[in-house]
């Protein structure tokens, strides 16, 4: 369970990106997080995981308040939150299976890590988490020959060799054409069914967030506006969260209309 | 082949699915690197030994080098542009005669056996290393700038020559096609048709041989082919190394101009 | 003005441009002409030149597969050695030198100082290092070792900057998110990256190497260009003979298998 109350982040540079935060999210759930560029749902996702610390209140995950996690304990807690990102953030230089077998490096033995040399039990799983986004047979190939959806893939597969509690996904179809972006979705919810690993993920595409995720967040300028199923969001809800208040449009219009 | 010897791991995954694991080469390339590098050790008797107790000389021999003996420099203009002479002369003449080096040795514009044996002696002419060329030069062109210049253009058709090949097997054949059907000479529709193609990768390809080729040249001196290698030579024979450090000092700036220059020129191109 | 008017005023600048370059070329091809000077060539030139031929025609065959010390395979073999190892120590040395002279990991100061050394190291003729070294370690192929090891510091490191300047960065982040600890981030974020780019970088340096070894051995660092300078002097050129089919074979099937396993790194 990921519980935000009363957050709010501020960037060294006095940048507000996040205010008045509360929000619950159980376990098993399935949320995507829209709003427009520069809204702050990067922020919004890398102050769970720690990535990026909060400036006020708190954020509670699973029991653990997250801002009073120091040094070591900071990485114990990310091995079990999954990341994924937009360009994939892979190794190209090296075989699928080597991108994969890194999320275990951090509890290797010291001798193993300087080596590189994984147990039987770490490839079996990291191969258990390729087949299960549909690429074992590309394994032992190198990344640079992958394509952009098999490339998200396998960093979705290193994610899941993590075995996390939480994903955490900052666009990551952004990138993607179409149908590969479909794919890569249904890979997504098939493992938030299958493995209950709750999905946060941000995404600009809203009829791809309104089709697949159970949940919408929308953040307008680092607040949150929207907070609902998703079949209930509005078209007026929608306008809401990318254009702000309809007057409020119409009358910097005028604004901007005497300006000329 | 590997593979047989090491025969894959084979893991078997909770669901059933079988993957197998081809064993790393890496263990036998580290096998192999080691034992190549205990063989030079023995073949070059190395000795840390004697570079730790010894390698300060070299150290010594820099520091006498500085400050330069700067009155030398009136020695050493004449070997100086000589050196620039000879490499630019035979960079101009080796570029020209690339093109047609390069014509024959491409398999697509004449025939297979003829291109193989151009690229046969294309490549003969690049591995045999410059000085080895020079010296061969200065017994048949005598001791003097001109057996350099002839091994100058001798490597540079041959760098030059490959370079420009390939290029030219790698150019759009369409236009080529279309002006022999139309009832071009073959030789008429290179002109035309390949050329232009490879025309600016040429340039920036012969002026990138320029550069290289002064520095190849600085040292042609040494087996009597010109230029300032041989004062070098003398220099460091009579152990004046302030003399030694005044070439050097000017050798560095001429090269790092001239590679600024055909720098500033082959950015231009592409 | 319009597009169209700009490209045709243009082009008459473009061809007065190409023009004075041409003329430019022109000017200092006569002028390079100057340092021509047929007084040498002599007439012995082309029995000499036909002596050459016939002894790569008609090649010691005796000493080309000889394994004596003074046999060409135990001197391509010493060639290689000096080469092999001059690599190896010149990677070593390269590489702290790279990340020095790399702007985005040292201040720039530091990284420009860095490269102008790299500069001076590159421009001196390998040639000068192997007369300086036969004054530290006394003539032989150690020198040679030693002199390959300096003369490749310079462009390795060049080459090297090129390649830790174009790190992908982003894979940190992901790493970060992972839970790794800086070592892990470098050993599996960056290490990787590295290694393919500067081991073909190094197999590259190693083929140029061994041509410059090929001719350290003038100067007395060891390797085949010793006897093969003496051979010539003699005139025997049967024994010149071999001793270059031996270079040439032995430097060609380098080049061959270098560029093969430079692909494979490169390109997977
Ligand atoms: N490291 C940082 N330092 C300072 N300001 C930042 C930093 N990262 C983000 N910001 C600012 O915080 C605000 C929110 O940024 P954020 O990246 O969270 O937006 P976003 O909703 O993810 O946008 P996008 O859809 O473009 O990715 C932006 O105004 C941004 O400029
Ligand atoms: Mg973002």
């Amino acid at each position: 369970m990921i519980e935000f109350i009363d957050v709010g982040k501020t960037y060294s540079n006095n940048m507000k990106a996040l205010e008045d935060i509360n929000l619950r999210i159980e376990k098993g759930e399935f949320v995507a997080v829209i709003g427009p560029s520069g809204a702050g749902k990067s922020t919004l996702l890398r102050c769970i995981n720690r990535m990026h610390d909060i400036s006020e209140g708190k954020l509670i995950v699973d029991g653990v308040e997250v801002n009073s996690l120091k040094g070591k304990e900071i990485r114990k807690f990310r091995q079990r939150i999954g990341m994924i990102f937009q360009s994939y953030n892979l190794v190209t230089r090296i075989s699928v299976i080597k991108n994969v077998l890194v999320s275990f490096a951090p509890k290797l033995p010291y001798w193993r890590k300087v080596l590189g040399l994984y147990t039987k039990e770490h490839k079996v799983k990291a191969l258990t988490a390729l087949d299960q986004v549909g690429i074992l047979d590309k394994a032992y190939v190198r990344v640079d020959q992958l394509s952009g959806g098999q490339q998200q893939r396998v960093a979705l597969a290193r994610t899941l060799a993590q075995n996390p509690d939480i994903i955490l996904a900052d666009e990551p179809i952004a990138s993607l054409d179409p149908v590969t972006a479909k794919q890569v979705m249904d890979d997504f919810t098939k493992i938030n069914r299958e493995t209950n690993i709750s999905v946060i993920i941000n995404i600009h595409h809203v009829e791809i967030a309104l089709e697949y995720a159970d949940r919408i967040i929308g953040i307008r300028k680092g607040k949150i506006v929207y907070d609902g199923k998703a079949e209930d969001l509005t078209e007026e809800n929608l306008n809401y969260i990318y254009k702000g208040q309809t007057e409020e449009l119409q009358s910097n219009e005028m604004e901007g209309k005497t300006d000329v | 082949m590997y593979d047989r010897i090491f025969p894959p791991a084979k893991i078997t995954l909770p669901n059933g699915k079988i993957v197998y694991e081809k064993k790393s080469r890496a263990p036998i390339i580290l096998v192999l690197l080691v034992l190549a590098t205990i063989i030079s050790v023995r073949f070059t008797n190395f000795d840390l030994n004697t570079l730790f107790k010894r390698g300060h000389e070299f150290f010594v021999i820099i520091g006498q080098m500085i400050p330069p003996k700067w009155d030398y420099l009136n020695n050493i203009w004449k070997p100086l542009l000589d050196t620039i002479k000879m490499s630019l002369l035979g960079s101009i003449l080796g570029s020209i005669a690339a093109v047609p080096a390069a014509y024959f040795a491409s398999s697509n514009i004449v025939s297979k056996p003829v291109a193989a044996v151009a690229k046969f002696f294309l490549s003969i002419l690049r591995t045999l290393p410059t000085l080895v060329t020079a010296l061969i030069a200065t017994f048949i062109f005598g001791l003097g700038t001109l057996a350099g210049t002839v091994a100058i253009f001798l490597f540079t058709i041959a760098y030059v020559g490959k370079l420009l090949y390939e290029q030219i097997e790698n150019a759009n054949m369409g236009s080529f096609e279309a002006m022999e059907s139309i009832g071009m000479g073959r030789l008429q529709a290179f002109r035309y048709a390949i050329f232009p193609q490879v025309l600016p990768n040429y340039l920036s390809t012969s002026l990138f041989s320029f550069e290289g080729n002064v520095r190849y040249a600085a040292i042609l001196g040494y087996v009597g082919a010109g230029g300032i290698g041989l004062l070098l030579d003398e220099s460091l024979g009579w152990r004046d190394y302030s003399s030694v450090g005044m070439i050097l000092l000017m050798l560095i700036i001429t090269v790092y101009l001239i590679e600024k220059v055909s720098e500033h020129f082959r950015k231009k191109l592409i | 003005m319009d597009a169209i008017e700009k490209q045709l005023h243009a082009s008459p600048r473009n061809l007065r441009y190409i023009f004075t370059i041409a003329i430019l070329i022109l000017l200092l091809f006569i002028w390079s002409l100057t340092t021509v000077n047929l007084d040498n060539v002599s007439e012995s030139g082309l029995g000499i030149a036909a002596g050459i031929i016939g002894g790569i025609l008609n090649p010691d065959l005796d000493l080309l597969f000889s394994f004596t010390s003074q046999g060409v395979l135990y001197l391509l073999i010493e060639t290689i050695a000096i080469a092999f190892l001059g690599t190896i120590m010149g990677s070593i040395l390269a590489i702290p030198l790279a990340f020095l002279s790399a702007s985005k990991i040292v201040p720039k100061p530091v990284a420009s100082v860095t490269r102008l050394l790299l500069i001076i190291i590159r421009t001196i003729p390998a040639l000068v290092y192997g007369l300086m070294f036969i004054r530290v370690t006394g003539p032989g192929p150690f020198a040679g070792v030693l002199t390959i090891s300096l003369a490749s510091i310079g462009m390795l490191a060049k080459l090297f900057v090129d390649v830790i300047e174009e790190l992908d960065t982003n894979i940190l982040e992901s790493l970060d998110s992972i839970g790794c600890n800086t070592f892990e981030k470098i050993r599996y974020g960056i290490w990787p990256q590295l290694f393919s780019m500067f081991l073909s970088i190094i197999i590259y340096r190693f083929d140029m190497n061994l041509r410059e070894a090929s001719i350290l051995g003038i100067v007395g660092a060891g390797g085949i260009g010793a006897p093969l300078i003496f051979a010539m002097n003699a005139y025997r050129w049967s024994e010149v003979g071999s001793i270059l089919i031996g270079l040439v074979v032995l430097i060609l099937l380098v080049e061959f298998f270098s560029n093969r396993i430079r692909n494979k790194l490169v390109r997977g």
